[in-house]
C-alpha cells in the first residue's frame, strides 16, 4: 500500500520532468525530421505537417545527406576536424592539470600574482586577440598550419581549464599529499600516482568542455587556418555550405546531424566511464 | 596510460607539422570571396578555363564572414593575392590604407575603357588609381509578378507610380491582395525594406541628392527621406494592400514572401526584389518556368524627370599582392569568356559590354541585362554603403519600426541619432 501511495505520488514530479525533456528535444526533433524532407516541402510546409502522417514515407529523402556529404568533402573535412580537435583537446589539458596541481599545492614565488594574471586573462575576448597572434603567427610560419591552431585553441582553452581544475585538486584532502611527502614522494609522483587519479571526473568534464568548443568552432579555425578544402574542418564547410541569402538551409538541418555524430556517440559511449569516474573511491573515505 | 598519451600526442604533432602550409605556395593565387554554396560552385567553374589554361592552382576561400576575415588577415599582414569586396566603401577604406595594387600598372585600359561603361571604371577609381573591377551585377529595382494571373485578371503591367497605386487600388476593389512583402531575415532582418527606400529615394530626387544622403550629406530628418519613407507606407501601411496585413511583413521571411504570388488563387500579385530572387521561387516550385509562370517589369518612376534608375550591387574584385598569379588572374576575370561562364550559371548581369547576351541562362535575365543597361543613373544599394551601425543597423530596424507603426518623425531621430555618431568615426 504504502509502496502504491509512493508511486503516484511521484507521477507529478514525472509528468513535470517528462513534459520539460520533451519540450528540451523538440527543436532538435524538428531539426532531424527537416533533415529528411526535400528543399521543395521545406520550403512549402512546416515540419510538424509529417505528423498526419508519419509512416508516409515517400515524404522522406536522404538527399540532403547525400548532398552533404559530397559537397563538403567529408573524409577530408573529418579528418581535418581530427587533426585540430584531438591535439588542441589534449596539450590544454595536460598544461592546465600541471599547472593547476603547482598553482593548489606547490610554494614558489609569484604564484599568487600569476594566479590573478590567469583570472584576469578569462574576461579578454577572444576576437580581441586575433589580429596580433595572426601577426605573430605570420612572422613565425605558423598561420595556416595544424600546430599553428593547436597553439591558438591552447591559449585560449588555458586559463578556464586551469581555474576549473585548480578549484577541484585544492578541495583534495591536505594529509594525502603530507602523507606521500613523508613516505618520500617527488611532487611529479605525487601528481602522477595520486593527483590525477583523483581528479580524473574533473578531467573528464573539462575534457568534454575544450573537445565540444574545439570541434564547433568556426571563427578560430577560419581566421587561423584559412577556408582551403586541404585544411577546412568540418565547421568551415559546412558554413559554406549555404548561399549568401541563406538559400538551401535545408542542407544545414542534416549536416548538423553529420558534425553531431562523433561528439554524440563518443560521449553516449563513455558516459559510462565518466559517471564511475565522478564516483570512484568516494566510500572508502 | 601516461605513457600511451604521450605517444599519441607526439605521433599527432608529428603529422600536423608535416601537414601541408597553405599560404603562398608557388604557382597559386590564393582568393577570397563572398560565395558560399551553389554560388561557389559556379566560382570553380568560371576558374576552371583559367586553371587548365594557365597551370596556376587558384586557392579560393569563400565564407559569409568575408568582412571580418579579410580585414583580420589583412591587418596582420598576411592578406589574399585577390579578394572580393563587399561594396565599394570598403574598397576605398582599403585603398586609402594604401593596401591595394593600382591595377592600371599592368591591365590594358583602353580595352577595359572600351569594354565597361564609365559607371563601373568609375566605381572602382581612388584618387586617380584604379583598384577594383567589376566582374557582375544584381539588378534590385524590379517588380515580380505571375503574368498568367495579370492576364486572366485584366491587369496590366503598371508604367508610373500613379498606374501602380492605381492597379493596387483595383485589385483591392476586386477583392485581392496586392502586395506580397517579407522583411524577415534573423538578425538582418529589415534589409528587404531598406532597398524599397533606397529605389524610392532614387526615383524622387537627383542623383546627386542620393550619394548625399547615403554620405549624411543631408539628415534622415530632411523632407525628400521623409517622403521616401511616406511613399513606401502608403503601400507598406495599407492593410488592404499587403498579403497578410502590415504586421505579417515583419513575420514573413523575404525568401518565402513570394511564394504567396503562385498558390491557387494568388494570395498576392506583385513583389519587389532583386533579380536574386529567382533562384528561390525556382525552389520552392521548381515547376515554373521563368518568363511564363513568373516575369517582372521595372520599378516604375514616380517623379517622372528622374526616368527609370537602376538600384543594384555589385560584384567586385580588388588584389593585395602584386605577384604575376595574381596578375594573370585579374586579367583573366575581367575578360567575356570569364563572365560568360559566371553570368551564366548564376543568371548574374555582366558588367562587361562584350558579354554575349546568349550566355544568360533565360530571357528573364537577358531583360534584366537590358534594363539595367538603359537605366537612367545605376546607383549602388546605399544601406551596403553608409556605415555599419546605420546600413546594417539602425536603418533596417527603423524600416521595421515604421512598418510596425512607429510615427515616421520617431523613426527618422532614432536613425539620425545613430548616423551622428557613426559618420563622426
Amino acid at each position: 500500500m504504502k509502496k502504491l501511495i509512493s508511486i503516484f505520488s511521484g507521477i507529478p514530479l514525472h509528468l513535470v520532468i517528462i513534459t520539460i525533456a520533451l519540450i528540451w528535444i523538440l527543436p532538435s526533433v524538428g531539426l532531424l525530421i527537416t533533415s529528411f524532407r526535400s528543399s521543395a516541402d521545406v520550403a512549402t510546409s512546416g515540419w510538424w505537417t509529417v505528423l498526419q502522417h508519419p509512416f508516409n514515407f515517400t515524404c522522406y529523402t536522404l538527399e540532403n545527406y547525400r548532398e552533404v556529404i559530397i559537397r563538403i568533402g567529408i573524409g577530408k573535412a573529418f579528418w581535418n576536424t581530427l587533426l585540430i580537435t584531438i591535439p588542441a583537446t589534449i596539450i590544454p589539458i595536460l598544461i592546465a592539470s600541471f599547472a593547476a596541481y603547482a598553482f593548489a599545492w606547490m610554494d614558489f614565488p609569484g604564484r599568487r600574482l600569476l594566479f590573478v594574471i590567469l583570472v584576469g586573462l578569462l574576461v579578454v575576448p577572444l576576437q580581441m586577440t586575433m589580429i596580433p597572434i595572426l601577426r605573430v603567427f605570420n612572422k613565425l610560419g605558423l598561420a595556416g598550419t595544424f600546430p599553428g591552431i593547436w597553439f591558438a585553441h591552447t591559449g585560449y582553452g588555458l586559463p578556464l581549464i586551469i581555474y576549473l581544475l585548480y578549484n577541484f585538486i585544492s578541495g583534495l584532502p591536505s594529509e594525502l599529499f603530507d602523507s606521500c611527502s613523508i613516505d618520500g614522494a617527488t611532487p611529479f609522483q605525487i601528481f602522477k600516482k595520486l593527483v590525477i587519479p583523483l581528479s580524473l571526473p574533473a578531467l573528464a568534464s573539462v575534457t568534454i568542455f575544450q573537445f565540444l568548443w574545439v570541434w564547433n568552432d568556426l571563427l578560430v579555425a577560419l581566421v587561423y587556418l584559412g577556408g582551403t578544402p586541404d585544411v577546412a574542418p568540418l565547421t568551415v564547410r559546412i558554413s559554406a555550405l549555404v548561399g549568401s541569402y541563406g538559400q538551401d538551409w535545408e542542407l544545414l538541418t542534416a549536416a548538423a546531424f553529420v558534425s553531431m555524430i562523433l561528439p554524440l556517440s563518443l560521449f553516449l559511449g563513455l558516459q559510462r566511464y565518466f559517471v564511475k569516474g565522478i564516483l570512484a573511491g568516494s566510500v572508502k573515505g | 596510460m601516461f605513457k600511451k598519451l604521450t605517444f599519441s600526442l607526439l605521433v599527432v604533432l608529428l603529422i600536423g607539422i608535416f601537414a601541408v602550409n597553405t599560404f603562398a605556395a608557388s604557382g597559386s593565387v590564393t582568393v577570397l570571396g563572398v560565395w558560399t554554396g551553389g554560388e561557389a560552385e559556379a566560382f570553380k567553374k568560371m576558374i576552371a578555363p583559367f586553371e587548365a589554361e594557365t597551370g596556376i592552382k587558384v586557392e579560393f576561400t569563400g565564407t559569409r564572414d568575408l568582412p571580418a576575415v579579410l580585414t583580420t588577415q589583412v591587418e596582420s599582414g598576411n592578406p589574399p593575392d585577390v579578394s572580393a569586396l563587399p561594396n565599394p566603401g570598403q574598397m576605398v577604406e582599403f585603398a586609402k590604407a594604401g593596401k591595394l595594387v593600382d591595377l592600371s600598372t599592368f591591365m590594358d585600359m583602353e580595352v577595359l575603357q572600351s569594354d565597361y561603361s564609365p559607371t563601373w571604371l568609375d566605381l572602382g577609381t581612388y584618387k586617380g588609381k584604379f583598384c577594383g573591377v567589376f566582374i557582375s551585377a544584381d539588378l534590385k529595382s524590379l517588380v515580380w509578378y505571375n503574368p498568367k494571373e495579370f492576364a486572366a485578371a485584366g491587369y496590366t503591367v503598371p508604367t508610373t507610380w500613379e498606374e501602380m497605386i492605381a492597379l493596387s487600388d483595383k485589385m483591392v476593389a476586386d477583392g485581392k491582395t496586392p502586395w506580397a512583402i517579407g522583411f524577415e531575415c534573423g538578425a538582418a532582418s529589415g534589409w528587404a525594406g531598406t532597398d524599397w527606400i533606397e529605389d524610392i529615394m532614387l526615383r524622387t530626387v537627383e542623383p546627386e541628392v542620393y550619394d548625399l544622403w547615403v554620405s549624411h550629406g543631408i539628415s534622415w530628418l530632411d523632407e525628400r527621406v521623409q517622403r521616401a519613407f511616406e511613399l513606401f507606407g502608403q503601400i507598406a501601411l495599407n492593410e488592404k494592400y499587403v498579403y497578410g496585413g502590415s504586421n505579417a511583413i515583419l513575420t514573413i521571411n523575404f525568401g518565402d514572401s513570394p511564394d504567396a504570388l503562385f498558390t491557387t488563387p494568388p494570395n498576392a500579385y506583385m513583389h519587389r526584389q532583386a533579380t536574386f530572387i529567382k533562384s528561390f521561387i525556382l525552389d520552392h516550385f521548381p515547376n515554373l518556368v521563368p518568363g511564363e509562370d513568373f516575369d517582372f517589369f521595372p520599378f516604375p518612376p514616380i517623379d517622372p524627370e528622374y526616368g527609370i534608375p537602376a538600384l543594384g550591387a555589385a560584384d567586385l574584385f580588388a588584389m593585395f599582392n602584386d605577384t604575376p598569379e595574381a596578375r594573370a588572374f585579374m586579367e583573366y576575370i575581367v575578360s567575356p569568356e570569364a563572365q560568360e561562364i559566371w553570368v551564366g550559371e548564376l543568371g548574374k548581369l555582366s558588367a562587361n559590354k562584350r558579354v554575349n547576351p546568349a550566355a544568360y541562362p533565360d530571357d528573364l535575365t537577358r531583360k534584366a541585362a537590358k534594363i539595367l543597361s538603359e537605366a537612367s543613373t545605376f546607383r549602388f544599394d546605399g544601406s551596403d554603403l553608409m556605415p555599419s551601425a546605420v546600413g546594417a543597423g539602425s536603418f533596417w530596424t527603423g524600416v521595421l519600426d515604421y512598418v510596425s507603426g512607429v510615427p515616421l518623425k520617431n523613426v527618422l531621430m532614432t536613425i539620425e541619432a545613430s548616423a551622428l555618431d557613426a559618420y563622426r568615426k
